[in-house]
This record gives C-alpha cells, sequence and structure tokens, in this order.
C-alpha cells in the first residue's frame, strides 16, 4: 500500500516537472525569437523583427509584448493603420503598461499630426489631448 | 571574571567573523545576481516619422524668391555689401528647388523681372500690394520675401584649466583670457499669397557662431570680410526654414520591450 502511495507520488512529481519543463521552453524560445527581434530592429531589418514577432503571436497568441514590438516594426515601415492596431491590442490586452500607452499614443499623435485621421482618430486625439492636459 | 568575559568574548568573536564574512559575500552575490537579471527590460529605438509641411503645399506649390534686404535697423558700420541680400535669396532657391513639391522661378527669370524695382525702398516689404502685383508677373501662388540683420558682439573671457606643476608636484589651477567673437544672424521669412496679398508665413531664424581671438587676430578679424561667415549662417537659417515648409522624416523615439 504504501509502495502504490510513492509510485503515485513520483508519476505526480513527474508529470509537473514534464509541464513545468514544457511551459518554461515555450517562455524560452518566445524570448530567444524576441531578443533576436530587437537585435535585429536596431540593426533597422524591420522585415526580419516583424517576421520573428509573429512567430511569437503563433506560440501566444495573447502574447502583448509582441503585439507592442509588432507596433512599432509597423509604424517603422510607414504601415500606420496595422501599427494602431497591434498597438491597441497591446493595450487591451496589458492596460497597465506605461509604454505601451506612450507608443500607442505617439502613434496617435503622428497620425493627427500627419493629417491621415479619419473622424474616429480624431476623437480619439481630442482624448489624447485631454489626457495630457490632465496629466500636466 | 572579567578575564573569563574577555577570553568568551574573544573565542566567540572569533567564531563570528568568519560567518559575518559569509554573510556578507552571500549579500554581495546575491545583489550581482539580482542586478544582472533586472537588466533593462526596454530598449528604446528611433524610427522615422514624417512629418507634414506647415503650409498647404498643394495650394503653395510655385514660388518666386525676390532679394533678400537689409534690416532697417542694421548698422551700416560692418559695410556689408547689398549683392548679399541676391546671395540669400539664390541660396533660397537651390534649397527649395531640392524639393519635389516645390517649383520656384530661377534666377535670371528673377533678374529679368526684377529690373527697375527698387528693392531698398523702405516699404519694400509692407507694400504687399506691389509684391502681390510682382507675384502675378511670376504667375506664382506665393512670393518669398524677406530681411537680413547681422551684428557681431566682442566680449572677454575667461578660460580655467589646469596644469601640472613640477614644481608643486600637483596640478594647479590657471587661466587664460581671450576674446569672444560672437557672428548673428536674423533672417526674417516671409511668404505672401498672391491671389489674397496676406502674409502667410512670417517667421525670424536666428544663428550664430563663435570665435575665440587674441587682441591681435580680433583686431585683424574687424578688417577681414564678413560675408562667408554671413552665408555660412543663411545656409542654416535657410534649411531651417526649408525644413518647416517642407514634409520630412524626423526620428522619434519608440519603445520595445524585451
Amino acid at each position: 500500500m504504501r509502495n502504490k502511495y510513492s509510485i503515485i507520488h513520483i508519476c505526480f512529481i513527474f508529470t509537473l516537472l514534464t509541464l513545468i519543463s514544457c511551459s518554461s521552453h515555450k517562455v524560452a524560445r518566445v524570448q530567444d525569437y524576441n531578443q533576436f527581434a530587437i537585435k535585429t530592429a536596431q540593426a533597422g531589418l524591420w522585415n526580419e523583427a516583424i517576421f520573428r514577432w509573429k512567430q511569437i503571436l503563433t506560440i501566444d497568441p495573447d502574447n502583448a509584448l509582441a503585439y507592442n514590438n509588432l507596433g512599432v516594426g509597423y509604424e517603422a515601415l510607414g504601415k500606420i493603420e496595422e501599427a494602431q492596431a497591434a498597438y491597441q491590442r497591446a493595450t487591451e490586452l496589458e492596460p497597465d503598461s506605461r509604454y505601451y500607452r506612450i507608443n500607442y499614443r505617439r502613434c496617435r499623435l503622428h497620425i493627427r499630426r500627419s493629417g491621415t485621421e479619419s473622424p474616429e482618430t480624431d476623437n480619439e486625439s481630442s482624448d489624447i489631448q485631454n489626457e495630457d492636459t490632465t496629466r500636466n | 571574571m572579567v578575564h573569563f568575559i574577555s577570553t568568551y568574548l574573544c573565542k566567540r568573536i572569533k567564531h563570528c567573523i568568519p560567518l559575518h564574512q559569509h554573510a556578507i559575500s552571500c549579500i554581495m552575490v546575491f545583489l550581482t545576481l539580482i542586478i544582472c537579471s533586472c537588466g533593462s527590460k526596454v530598449a528604446r529605438v528611433p524610427i522615422p516619422i514624417k512629418v507634414q509641411s506647415e503650409i498647404d503645399i498643394n495650394t503653395y506649390s510655385n514660388f518666386a524668391v525676390l532679394p533678400f534686404v537689409s534690416d532697417i535697423n542694421n548698422s551700416k558700420i560692418d559695410n556689408i555689401p547689398v549683392e548679399i541680400g541676391s546671395e540669400i535669396a539664390q541660396i533660397l532657391r537651390s534649397k527649395l528647388s531640392r524639393q519635389k513639391h516645390f517649383k520656384i522661378i530661377d534666377k535670371q527669370e528673377t533678374e529679368r523681372l526684377m529690373t527697375g524695382e527698387d528693392v531698398d525702398a523702405e516699404n519694400w516689404l509692407t507694400d504687399t500690394e506691389r509684391l502681390s502685383e510682382l507675384g502675378r508677373y511670376f504667375e506664382v501662388k506665393g512670393v518669398i520675401v524677406g530681411s537680413y540683420r547681422f551684428t557681431t558682439d566682442t566680449r572677454p573671457r575667461r578660460y580655467y584649466g589646469e596644469r601640472y606643476s613640477y614644481q608643486q608636484n600637483r596640478y594647479v589651477m590657471q587661466y587664460q583670457d581671450y576674446m569672444q567673437k560672437t557672428y548673428l544672424i536674423l533672417l526674417r521669412v516671409m511668404i505672401l499669397d498672391v491671389d489674397s496679398g496676406k502674409i502667410i508665413w512670417d517667421e525670424g531664424y536666428l544663428q550664430r557662431t563663435d570665435e575665440a581671438h587674441s587682441l591681435g587676430s580680433l583686431v585683424f578679424s574687424q578688417m577681414a570680410p564678413k560675408e562667408t561667415t554671413m552665408r555660412e549662417l543663411s545656409k542654416r537659417a535657410l534649411a531651417k526654414f526649408t525644413q518647416d515648409i517642407s514634409p520630412h522624416y524626423e526620428k522619434e523615439d519608440r519603445f520595445l520591450m524585451r
């Protein structure tokens, strides 16, 4: 009886360790892709960086970090609408992240300054102004 | 009794010191690990951002650049040649011609149509009617006119430094007096709407440069021609103006999360 329990215990611990190792492997892959993407982005290879961040999203579709970085990549390539959508998703997934909000706000300001805004973004720009004034 | 206590404490301390050392080294290693692991989570990257022109480039796409005139307050002591106004206009023409959005009337055409015009008249910049009329001759939407003010300012300065004294075997403070000559140029650039006769752009651009002189070189610099300095400062000021009225790219930081 005692032996039976010990075998169950060992099996349980083994399963737990396997699960932990699997999840840590996934996290490690995401981190590796992201580190590589950041290096390529810093070298100006934005298409490569975007490809990597998209790969992260195939592994983890709700990764706010990847959405934020993808937004930066799109913005660097001048794909403003895609960038805005990516930033929006990042802020939805992690509303408390200061950097995601900064990137999103700057992107919207850029849209407003470049004069390519839709009526929807026009309303948003007034929101940004209000936000800025309340901050100050 | 005292002897007993002191020997006891000595023994304790002897035992305790290695323990303390271990604890401190452990804490140091732990802190180092924390510092290494807590590297910056954010990477700042500059990305190009398109900045639009501050004027409506669809409406104002062709310009005539008229010679710049000397500011009324400009001192006559500096003996600046009158041609410098035409040179500034030519610098601006060449800068704007490089922008694909603008068509600029060339120098020869401008000089031909400006024959007989009194550019040095007092009301040259304020007579918008006359400028509009000239714009209609040139068949352009906007006329660029402006004025320049060139001044110099000389002040005594003191530079503090250190030198090694072999007598005192240490570094000692020393200073050197010199004259700092500052060249300043203020370009006022205006864009006039030919159809309405209204001024749509009126901005001043200030540029400066400094030179260090001894008393002797300062005397020579007073006599030296100033056109080259003026040209260089004008180029910088006009580059700023060209950037303001043309769509261009600027770098802006974004945050990548690690």
